[in-house]
């Protein structure tokens, strides 16, 4: 037997495998323009978030600052301390509530997408903002409520997990992230912490 | 329209101009596509992803390859990812049914040639099924597959030929078909 021979029947007969039918063009094209035109919309809604991601974050650090200020402790600082107290409360219970109905949004979200089988990247983009305000959150004085702090670790954990689920999800990942939300109650326990209404209209004209 | 002038249109956003460089690629993307997945649904799925990728990111194209070689990069790896991805959850499956134990059990192979060299390409590593769909069944030359997949071209020779070898080797009760 011959390689040559050998190469010759195993490419004619290789020309049976997986053979393709006619190329679907048309129906292929609608759906690549129905699925650009989604990305685009997705894109508008998730821009306002992202602006509303950095201004948590600014409150945050603006916060911790405040609280590092007013730990120091000299007289003149203890003489304006009560109002820096109040001032520095305020800020945090705004971050929180900020912090928190922006989680709320994203995992409410990602479960009923997940549903459809669509969780994507843009979960994932989302969910790594907003870890890292969950690690300012946690080491600001709002973690010193026992609740609240495990609600930020629970909510920690359910976000690494969004975090790192590849491009297009992986639906078992998709499965498990979601039976975790469920087993914990995490977005239960999210509203009850979080009960009066979008972040945007309660905090309107406070700052 | 030559291809620079149809990549600045379509940069520009010009609908027709997206069309038409759908039109002059999509059958040799959806024909890959098929013949790595051999499934209509995930070659239609993986084509649709390489055209909604590639029109994403034709800004930043700057030309060093074919535009037909830079869609076939996007195009292998959005198939080899995702069958990666079926691969992964049908094996989950699989482990599923058999600790169920419903699992049936496998079917003899038939003594037929293409059906037993359609299972040997199946169990060829990843690799090396790329290479020998791409140049045995769809005629890539070497240089082209060595562009696609980002490897040398003597890399996809090799492992073109250890495919065959491979196949050879799964395939020897029916030498008597080739043996003149």
């Amino acid at each position: 037997m011959t390689d040559e021979r050998f190469e010759r029947v195993l490419r004619e007969a290789a020309q049976d495998y997986h053979r393709p039918p006619a190329t679907p063009r048309e129906e292929m094209w609608l759906q690549i323009i129905a699925a650009r035109d989604a990305r685009r919309r997705r894109r508008v809604m998730l821009r306002p978030r992202l602006a509303w991601g950095v201004g948590i974050a600014a409150v945050l650090a603006v916060g911790v600052a405040i609280g590092r200020w007013t730990a120091t402790g000299s007289p003149r600082i203890a003489a304006i301390a009560p109002a820096t107290d109040r001032s520095s409360a305020f800020v945090y219970q705004l971050a929180a509530a900020q912090y928190l109905t922006r989680t709320e949004v994203l995992l409410t979200g990602f479960r009923s997408e997940a549903r459809s089988s669509q969780a994507d990247a843009q979960f994932a983009r989302q969910a790594r903002d907003l870890l890292g305000t969950t690690r300012l959150m946690l080491d600001s004085p709002a973690a010193q409520d026992g609740r609240l702090k495990g609600l930020l670790e629970d909510l920690e954990l359910v976000l690494a997990q969004i975090a790192q689920l590849p491009p297009r999800g992986d639906t078992a990942e998709v499965q498990l992230i979601n039976q975790g939300l469920e087993q914990r109650s995490v977005l239960l326990r999210l509203r009850t912490a979080n009960p009066a209404g979008p972040g945007p209209v309660r905090t309107q004209g406070a700052l | 329209m030559d291809e620079r002038e149809l990549i600045a249109r379509v940069r520009a956003g010009d609908g027709a101009a997206e069309r038409t460089l759908y039109d002059a690629h999509v059958d040799r993307v959806y024909r890959l596509a098929y013949r790595l997945a051999g499934d209509d649904g995930l070659a239609r799925e993986f084509t649709q992803d390489t055209f909604v990728r590639a029109f994403e990111r034709l800004a930043s194209f700057r030309g060093e390859a074919k535009l037909s070689t830079w869609l076939h990069a996007i195009a292998t790896s959005v198939v080899l990812n995702g069958l990666r991805k079926v691969k992964r959850f049908r094996r989950r499956e699989t482990d599923l049914e058999d600790a169920a134990g419903v699992a049936g059990g496998r079917r003899a192979a038939e003594p037929d040639l293409k059906r037993r060299l359609a299972q040997a390409i199946d169990d060829l590593p990843h690799g090396y099924r790329t290479v020998f769909v791409m140049h045995d069944v769809e005629g890539y030359t070497h240089e082209e597959i060595g562009a696609t997949l980002g490897v040398e071209t003597g890399t996809s020779k090799a492992q073109l030929s250890r495919a065959r070898a491979r196949l050879r080797e799964a395939l020897a009760d029916f030498a008597g078909e080739w043996v003149s």
